[in-house]
């Protein structure tokens, strides 16, 4: 009886774990050939880092001379999740400059969604960004 | 009498330590941080900053602005029509998107010349004209190349008791010589809850 009480608990909760994730369909071979870009992490919070994965990041030139970063994230378990991030921009002294994305933002993911957010420098020395990521409330 | 005195405090602590955590005494945040209001019935200032930084994103990376003969273009702030409930100042959009294009050393924005006739800055427009007029010049102001206008409109819904409000932004970039929208974006913020919240 107990067993059984168990396993129909589990089979709900595997149900609804599944309910709100994400299957997606797209051309076999990619025709977009992204301008890459090697990063480098830190982990400080271990329980988003796993709850979190960080697909790919590339990059852009905009309006001339203006830097665009794009990140691709998925949500790497089944429950809806929210994190907030925002991105920061240096130029080529290492100094904070301006640039979008600089405030703080949620971004809602269902069940192994993949997402992705970007940025764009609005000065033109910006050379580096780095992207901020905190679990949401 | 140990025992009583372990029980008594390992009720006492906790019920401090929330008092403790209850404090709601008023103190600073940070503007653009997590830590902020966010009401169901008014926009915040993190969706005002949301809004305009997603506005001027999408305005750089279209690469409409690299398309005005002169750089950086002058642009015109036109019309912001508010159509929410509340009584907003368009500014707390506007000048974010200014301020961030004016950075980028893609636009100027002239002060002199406003809808209806109604500089931002009268003084500057005053001095312009002065000026124009011991120059024994026409043209007192810069005409702009570009004008920004746009609309703002709020969607409310109501489940039981929770309330959903949707604040729409919509700007459009226009070219002066041909009355052409060149750029269109439109951001929208929801909100869902019962009640107001501290933080996000």
């Amino acid at each position: 009886m107990k067993l059984a009480l168990l396993t129909l608990l589990a089979a709900v909760g595997l149900l609804v774990g599944c309910a709100t994730n994400v299957n997606t369909v797209s051309r076999s071979e990619s025709l977009a050939n992204p301008e890459m870009v090697n990063d480098k992490r830190v982990i400080t919070d271990s329980s988003l880092g796993k709850l979190l994965r960080i697909v790919s990041v590339n990059e852009a030139t905009v309006s001339g001379n203006l830097k665009k970063v794009q990140v691709t994230l998925e949500n790497a378990k089944n429950n809806a999740r929210t994190v907030n991030y925002k991105f920061e921009w240096v130029n080529q002294d290492g100094m904070a400059t301006g640039g979008t994305g600089e405030v703080w933002k949620p971004l809602h993911f269902a069940g192994r969604e993949t997402k992705t957010i970007s940025a764009v420098a609005t000065s033109p020395q910006a050379v580096d960004f780095t992207l901020k990521l905190v679990e949401a409330k | 009498m140990n025992t009583r005195l372990l029980a008594l405090s390992a009720v006492v602590t906790p019920a401090a330590l929330f008092l403790a955590g209850c404090e709601t005494g008023a103190t600073y945040t940070d503007s653009k941080g997590t830590g902020t209001i966010v009401s169901l019935d008014q926009i915040d200032i993190q969706d005002w900053n949301r809004a305009a930084d997603e506005m001027v994103a999408s305005l750089l990376a279209s690469g409409v602005l690299e398309r005005a003969p002169e750089q950086p273009a002058v642009m015109a702030v036109s019309r912001i029509v508010n159509n929410t409930m509340q009584q907003i100042d368009t500014d707390s959009l506007t000048k974010k998107i200014r301020i961030e294009l004016n950075r980028s050393g893609k636009t100027i924005t002239t002060t002199t010349l406003g809808l209806g006739g109604r500089a931002e800055d009268p003084l500057a427009k005053e001095a312009a004209e002065m000026q124009a007029m011991l120059d024994g010049q026409k043209k007192a102001t810069t005409l702009p190349y570009y004008t920004l206008s746009g609309k703002l409109l709020e969607d409310r819904a109501r489940a039981g008791s929770t309330r959903q409000v949707t604040y729409t932004f919509q700007l459009s970039l226009t070219t002066v010589k041909d009355g052409l929208a060149v750029w269109e974006d439109e951001k929208q913020i929801t909100k869902i809850g019962k009640k107001p919240s501290v933080g996000f």
